[in-house]
């Protein structure tokens, strides 16, 4: 078992993101973006909370992005940010261009723009949802009518408060998410060789956005968990020379030694992301390796103190724990006592 | 023979056509039959769907294109040599014999570099190494040729004359300050943090316990499927096109700007769908050589890393050598808690400030610890530099906090769910620096992923087999 903490964005640096919606003459959207898609699917969040605010679906909006000359700027595909502090932006730029939409709409509608929804592809009077013109039909008033293209931009800084440099006290983060992992393990041990049978994962991520992405990420993070705690390793010899750079040498985990991840998404809700959204993207590995190594101590009563717990490691330090243990015959819970935590490996 | 008109007239129920039998439902396969196209992405309201992404489509019939597909004409290929070495001083770097192989049409080293420094905190790093090697993956020379093979050739043929020195390799020696300087005449420790909250001495006198542990982690490398990768096309009216594999293209254009010394708005960088970041495409790497390489030649230039490149020559994750000292009551309340974390920098600073943050605010575990001190460092070592990578210090200290936790749960006899539920963060609770937190719900999920596991306690620590 092993539960962490972790913040969303940078360390008290600003770390802003902006963002430009363009709704079209049919209603569709097009949301630039400074951000990448590293195959997270970043874009597709921004996408869902651009549409969430226009009221339109997410086939909806298309997402233009990573290009210097025609995307605003943006702190970049780091830090767990992009949902919380890209998502922000986007949601902004959405609620500004919807805004110019409620301008136009409202007199066709006979009411205030303050009186107006989005929703469902349409805009419509709150309380009275019969009281309705369609975005496209809205969207192309705006143009050809009024002269007021619907398009937003806007920005967003996570608030955060300098850390003090003698103690360290301040507001480093604008928020955190929080999660639990727990595994269980095989442990052989004659070989000292760690199977990571199943791992339960359960995530805060503030609402998400996406569930079927958030399981995504938990899964790869877990599988990536999985290489920290149990084998990858960059190794140098004596001159400093990395002696294995290479798929053959560097073990990492495969598909085969992917455990079966149970994910669980924590009811949550964020008033400070949008729709209430945080982050998962790192925290998602985070407690793997403290969850396998204590899941190791429960196994098999040794503790492990360096990463990765390798078979020769875990076999080393059972063979340690056999050694300062008096022989006798008994059953399992008389030789409890000695597994003591002082059973350190290095 | 003789059997087939035997059971033509005696027809056996077991041995009926598999049409016959009722049907039982279609198994699990791997590639269905059946192509669903899922109606979340056209659905309202968008937030809350599992909305299929943009991209699935396209990489699920291999049509993304990413930097190796991508081919613009007469283009060329770059390779870069490294130094092999961990620490030395270049003494003379020749490539007249390189630049007259067939097919190499230009060479270029750290001198041809305009500002030959750049890094997110610390400008540290040098696009190619000039005057001195700071780790074996150092660049020190780039060739662009008409193909791959006979840029990779040319490598073989530039000498480097290089003084060797001693490299600095152990994060701890590296600590001590009569160690000499990686990057001399600076010490070797480049970032320093405290947070310091309550007394931690005074906790410790008035704990029950005091325990204390030792932990540490490894260097591992982000091991994307597609590893780092740029094009750059100087045109005629001098501004570049740079496509890369960038996580962070408004940095990235800073940074090449301050290389080549051009105006922000000569340059253009177009990152393309990445496979996979994890943290280890933040920064430009040989972006500013390709975009000099495309200059002299007037002609587009690639430049993709070896899977040996990637982990040599790219960031990778800080080994931590970690210390904790925790003052806990007989019921297993946290009074007090100090650590030390020593962070293995490697070569360059990179990403090294943020990490270094994160680990030290992150150290003390999501608990709630009036009595606090923890200090952290970060040193250079003549090793592959240390960066950004998913949870940037985190886990590491995840695993020493975690493992602590455990262990003090053992000694006071305590569930390891109970020893966290008493001392997890609650709504308001403050953080190490006193910020006030909140959408907090770490005791939730402990509650939560106890209840799915199906957690009943400690085990019984002898090995049966099924550790949790």
């Amino acid at each position: 078992m092993a539960c962490m903490w972790y913040p969303i964005g940078f360390t008290v640096a600003a770390n802003p993101s902006a963002a430009v919606v363009k709704v079209n003459e049919d209603g569709t959207a097009t949301l630039l973006t400074g951000t990448v898609e590293t195959g997270q699917g970043s874009l597709t969040i921004l996408a869902q909370i651009t549409a969430q605010e226009l009221g339109i679906a997410t086939d909806d909006v298309h997402v233009v992005s990573a290009d210097t000359d025609a995307t605003p700027m943006d702190t970049g595909a780091i830090a767990s940010r992009t949902t919380y502090v890209t998502g922000n932006a986007a949601r902004m730029a959405a609620e500004k261009a919807k805004l110019t939409l409620f301008e136009v709409a409202a007199p066709l509608l006979g009411v205030k723009p303050t009186q107006l929804e989005a929703q469902d592809h349409k805009i419509f009077v709150k309380g009275f949802p019969q009281r309705n013109m369609h975005i496209g039909d809205v969207a192309n008033h705006a143009r050809v009518v009024s002269g007021q293209p619907p398009i937003g931009s806007a920005s967003f800084n996570p608030e955060t408060l300098a850390l003090d440099p003698e103690t360290g006290q301040g507001k480093p983060f604008g928020t955190y998410v929080y999660a639990t992992q727990i595994a269980e393990v095989d442990v052989d041990d004659e070989t000292g060789e760690v199977e990571v049978i199943r791992v339960v994962a359960s995530h805060d991520c503030g609402t998400a956005i996406n569930p079927m992405l958030v399981e995504g990420q938990v899964e790869g993070g877990v599988a990536m968990g999985v290489g920290f705690a149990l084998e990858e390793e960059m190794l140098f010899d004596a001159q400093g020379r990395h002696i294995n750079p290479n798929l053959t040498n560097y073990i990492m985990p495969t598909s085969l030694d992917t455990p079966d991840i149970e994910v669980d998404i924590v009811d949550s809700y964020d008033p400070t992301g949008p729709f209430g959204a945080k982050g998962v993207g790192e925290p998602t590995l985070v407690p793997t390796a403290a969850a396998i190594a204590n899941a190791i101590y429960d196994a098999v009563g040794v503790r492990i103190t360096s990463l990765p717990a390798t078979a020769e490691k875990v076999c080393k330090a059972l063979q340690a724990k056999r050694e300062q243990q008096p022989k006798q015959i008994g059953t399992g819970a008389a030789l409890d006592g000695a597994a003591s935590i002082n059973t350190a490996v290095q | 023979m003789a059997e087939k008109p035997k059971v033509i007239e005696k027809p056996d129920v077991l041995e009926r056509p598999d049409i016959l039998k009722p049907q039982a439902p279609a198994p699990l396969v791997a590639f269905p039959i059946e192509v669903v196209v899922p109606e979340g992405r056209q659905q309202t309201p968008a937030v809350g769907q599992r909305a299929s992404r943009a991209d699935g489509r396209l990489h699920g019939l291999g049509q993304t294109k990413y930097i190796d597909d991508m081919y613009f004409p007469n283009m060329l290929f770059a390779k870069i040599k490294r130094a092999g070495i961990a620490s030395a001083r270049i003494k003379n770097i020749d490539t007249k014999e390189a630049e007259a192989m067939p097919g190499v049409v230009a060479v270029i080293t750290g001198r041809d570099i305009p500002c030959n420094s750049f890094g997110p905190s610390l400008k540290d790093q040098p696009v190619l190494a000039d005057t001195r090697v700071f780790h074996a993956g150092d660049g020190v020379a780039a060739v662009a040729a008409v193909s791959e093979q006979i840029a990779t050739e040319a490598l073989e043929k530039i000498k480097v004359d290089y003084e060797v020195l001693t490299p600095v390799l152990d994060p701890l020696e590296s600590l001590k300050l009569e160690t000499p300087g990686v990057h001399a005449p600076s010490a070797n420790i480049y970032g320093h943090k405290v947070i310091k909250k309550g007394d931690v001495e005074k906790a410790f006198a008035e704990s029950d316990h005091v325990f204390e542990g030792t932990f540490r982690t490894q260097m591992v490398e982000h091991v994307p499927l597609e590893p780092y990768a740029c094009i750059a096309q100087w045109d005629a009216n001098g501004r570049v096109t740079i496509y890369s594999t960038l996580g962070r293209i408004t940095l990235g254009r800073a940074d090449v700007a301050r290389t080549l010394g051009i105006p922000m708005s000569r340059i253009r960088i177009v990152a393309t769908v990445v496979g996979g970041n994890f943290g280890g495409k933040n920064e430009i790497r040989a972006e500013p050589a390709m975009a000099l390489l495309s200059k002299k030649t007037g002609r587009p230039v690639k430049c993709v890393f070896t899977r040996s490149e990637e982990f040599t020559s790219s960031t990778t994750r800080h080994p931590l050598i970690m210390d904790y000292k925790t003052g806990v009551t007989k019921q297993g309340k946290i009074l007090g808690r100090k650590i030390r974390l020593v962070l293995d920098g490697g070569a360059y600073c990179s990403w090294s400030e943020t990490t270094l943050g994160k680990a030290c605010i992150l150290s003390a575990g999501p608990y709630n610890i009036e009595n606090l001190y923890a200090e952290a460092f970060v040193v250079y070592t003549n090793k592959t530099m240390t960066g950004a990578m998913r949870g940037f210090g985190a886990p590491q200290v995840c695993f020493a906090y975690e493992s602590h936790m455990d262990d003090i749960a053992k000694a006071l006899g305590i569930d390891p769910l109970e020893i966290r539920l008493l001392n997890a963060f609650d709504e308001g609770s403050l953080s190490p620096t006193s910020q006030k937190l909140h959408s907090v719900v770490v005791k939730e999920s402990l509650l939560r992923a106890a209840k799915r596991f199906g957690w009943n306690g400690i085990g019984d620590g002898v090995g049966n087999g099924n550790g949790a």
